[in-house]
């Protein structure tokens, strides 16, 4: 069963005021106690004076005179009496000192009446004063008792005293380890489910949704952590955590990417992304002082081709052409489609003679790679326009500009050719 | 770690007012003490006290006429502790045809005493007190338990036995019998006595003492069930336990009132020539406080 916070301050509170009213019970009862104690004592007191008062009178008087008169003897006898008729609350023990006390005294009364009714007439002198002696005797029991009945009282009172001062020390000692334990174990468990609730709200934060579990168990923190971990299903359940959606975002940016930068037919780069990546081999050539040529590519016949074949075949050989291409460039080469049958090469550190050599290990390929087109194998020639970067180009367009001289050069001299702008002709 | 045990043996005179004996007993009060306890009952306080003295035994419970009557005999021996008093224990019994009224009547008349001990004590102040010494009587010694006897087979006309003597006298003579109100004219004291005591010895009586102290609160706390105790271990009748009980006060206590009383029985037994000792013993050299100080220092008030 789980206890509740307000349940465990409820017993804590409970239990302080349980010793509370402990200590306050104990310290009334010991009150009673010690009030009980020093009455018994005053009583035994009050006997032993009486008691001497007698042993006095006993002593000094002579109670064998023949004009001996016992009226102080009985108004002192009568004063013993009444305090031992209305004895306060006795123990056992001091109860035989008072039943001792009662009987001697008893003892006393007949002895002196018997002493002083014929005042013994026939007796010896030994025999009265062995009776006045025996008379002292009684006396001396009673006051010897009554001394002993104090002697319990004044041990009862010390002991009434030292057992509440240990009482009391022992449960102040309980009530304040109680009060520490008890705050300590609160604040700990408020403290640490407060801390692991708080932990879960940062975990959520970033999108991890885990369920809470509590090191200490508390009604009310069970509620909550309840609510939160059905929650937290609830969103695990429809929520995409941020870096799904990340890498989901980036997948599809990825493939726009890919898209706006691509020819849909021959899936080569198109005019877009071949300016952004000539543009930047261009500022890098400049800036690093590099060489960079372009080979300016056409298809030769290509009208010929779609007017007698179809669109369908001219679309194949454009694809045919950029595998061919794609084949015999080098990785850091960029093959693009300039537009219709025309492909821009971007040969970054490449200079005239390796763009020519490009140019030329394309032809080649080409021209041994044929494509069957209605089943018969047919070949397509390029004429290439090679340009490359020199101090007289401002910018990438300039060079394309040369680069596409240089290919209508190349149709104009009968095709299927690689040409180079002249040193005069050039921007 | 267990208590080192001294086996003590202590001749205990049989009649109730050996009782906080008999309840510690019952109760087991001994078993948390220093002393393996071992009775040796007797009949009567002389008894015991010549046990002690011969070392049949080492401690007894005897009357404080007794240790009166020994004190002058200057024999080596101590009490410890006073456990119990009555004021009614020894009676005088006469036959009615007897006509003893008072102790005057007694004059010339035959009668029955244990010699030695508070009966013969106790007719010598009955005596006394009309003029008369135990010469004007016809004095016949008994047992205690003989004392009936005497009486049955007239050879005497009063007794002066104590409990429960008294008491079974008066059973099984009925109306042959006349009870004479003698209450408060004899107090008597039970104590525990030994030889004079050494270290050990004192060490063995603090043990028993504490013992009897047990057995004492208990008799205070549950008299009804003390009596039972009584009862069935001395095959009495309750009707006995009833006759007696309100004559008797269960204490520990070793004070100024015993060596007074003490001093005015051993002065009688000397003025009165029932001792054969004279001068008057230096009494205080017979208690010996030391054990109940260590258990109960209030009850002891002799310097």
């Amino acid at each position: 069963m789980t206890v509740s916070l307000s349940q465990r301050i409820i017993i804590f509170s409970l239990s302080c005021c349980i010793l509370f009213t402990v200590l306050v019970v104990s310290v009334v009862w010991s009150s009673y106690l010690l009030e009980l104690a020093y009455s018994r004592d005053n009583y035994a007191q009050q006997l032993a004076k009486q008691t001497n008062t007698l042993k006095q009178l006993v002593a000094t008087d002579n109670i064998y005179a023949s004009r001996y008169d016992s009226v102080h003897w009985q108004s002192l006898q009568n004063k013993l009496n009444r305090l031992l008729m209305f004895p306060p609350k006795l123990t056992p023990r001091q109860q035989t000192l008072q039943n001792s006390i009662y009987s001697q005294n008893e003892n006393v009364k007949r002895l002196f009446n018997q002493i002083t009714n014929n005042k013994l007439k026939n007796a010896s002198l030994v025999i009265k004063n062995h009776l006045k002696a025996k008379l002292m005797t009684q006396l001396e029991a009673t006051s010897s008792d009554s001394m002993q009945l104090s002697e319990i009282a004044k041990t009862d009172i010390y002991s009434t005293i030292k057992n509440e001062a240990i009482f009391i020390i022992t449960v102040s000692a309980a009530s304040v380890f109680l009060l520490v334990f008890g705050s300590l174990r609160l604040t700990k468990i408020v403290r640490k489910s407060l801390g692991e609730v708080k932990l879960a709200f940062e975990e959520n934060h970033s999108g991890h949704f885990q369920k809470i579990q509590l090191s200490h168990h508390s009604q009310e923190f069970d509620s909550i952590v309840n609510a939160f971990n059905d929650m937290n299903d609830k969103l695990s359940e429809t929520t995409v955590s941020l870096e799904v959606m990340k890498k989901v975002v980036e997948e599809r940016t990825h493939v726009l990417e890919q898209l706006s930068n691509t020819d849909p037919l021959t899936k080569v780069a198109n005019r877009r992304a071949l300016f952004e990546r000539a543009s930047m081999e261009f500022s890098r050539a400049i800036r690093g002082k590099k060489n960079l040529s372009l080979l300016l590519l056409d298809c030769d016949f290509f009208k010929d081709i779609n007017d007698e074949f179809g669109h369908l075949v001219g679309d194949e050989l454009l694809i045919h052409i950029c595998k061919v291409c794609a084949h015999e460039i080098r990785d850091i080469d960029f093959l693009a489609r300039y537009g219709g049958e025309e492909f821009i090469i971007v040969l970054p550190n490449c200079d005239i003679d390796g763009g020519i050599e490009t140019a030329t290990r394309i032809q080649h390929s080409l021209a041994e790679h044929s494509i069957s087109i209605e089943g018969k194998q047919a070949s397509v020639t390029l004429s290439i326009g090679v340009s490359m970067l020199t101090e007289k180009h401002k910018d990438l367009e300039q060079l394309i500009n040369d680069a596409d001289k240089a290919m209508y050069k190349a149709k104009e001299n009968g095709r299927n050719r690689i040409e180079v702008l002249s040193p005069s002709n050039l921007h | 770690m267990p208590l080192e045990k001294h086996s003590v043996s202590i001749a205990v005179s049989k009649t109730p007012l050996s009782a906080p004996f008999y309840v510690a007993q019952a109760i087991n009060a001994f078993d948390d003490t220093c002393v393996k306890v071992e009775f040796d009952e007797v009949l009567g306080g002389q008894v015991a006290f010549a046990k002690v003295l011969s070392g049949e035994a080492d401690f007894g419970t005897t009357s404080d006429s007794v240790i009166a009557f020994q004190s002058l005999t200057k024999k080596s021996f101590v009490t410890h502790t006073m456990f119990v008093q009555s004021d009614n224990d020894v009676k005088l019994l006469s036959r009615p045809s007897a006509q003893i009224s008072s102790a005057t009547d007694l004059k010339g008349k035959r009668v029955g005493v244990t010699k030695g001990t508070a009966s013969e004590y106790f007719l010598s102040m009955l005596l006394a007190l009309e003029g008369l010494t135990t010469e004007d009587v016809n004095l016949h010694h008994y047992q205690p338990d003989q004392l009936v006897d005497g009486y049955i087979n007239n050879e005497i006309d009063a007794i002066v036995p104590w409990e429960p003597f008294a008491f079974q006298s008066i059973q099984l003579l009925e109306k042959e019998v006349k009870v004479h109100d003698t209450k408060s004219l004899n107090s008597l004291s039970f104590h525990l006595i030994s030889q004079a005591a050494d270290r050990v010895q004192v060490e063995k009586a603090k043990c028993i003492i504490q013992g009897l102290n047990t057995a004492i609160d208990y008799i205070a706390a549950k008299p009804r069930l003390a009596k039972k105790i009584i009862v069935e271990k001395l095959q009495l009748s309750d009707d006995f336990i009833e006759w007696v009980w309100p004559d008797y006060i269960f204490k520990l206590s070793l004070n100024q009132s015993l060596l007074l009383s003490l001093k005015a029985k051993s002065t009688w037994l000397v003025a009165t020539q029932m001792s054969q000792f004279n001068g008057a013993p230096k009494l205080e050299k017979f208690i010996d406080t030391r054990a109940l100080l260590q258990v109960q220092p209030g009850a002891v008030n002799i310097p």
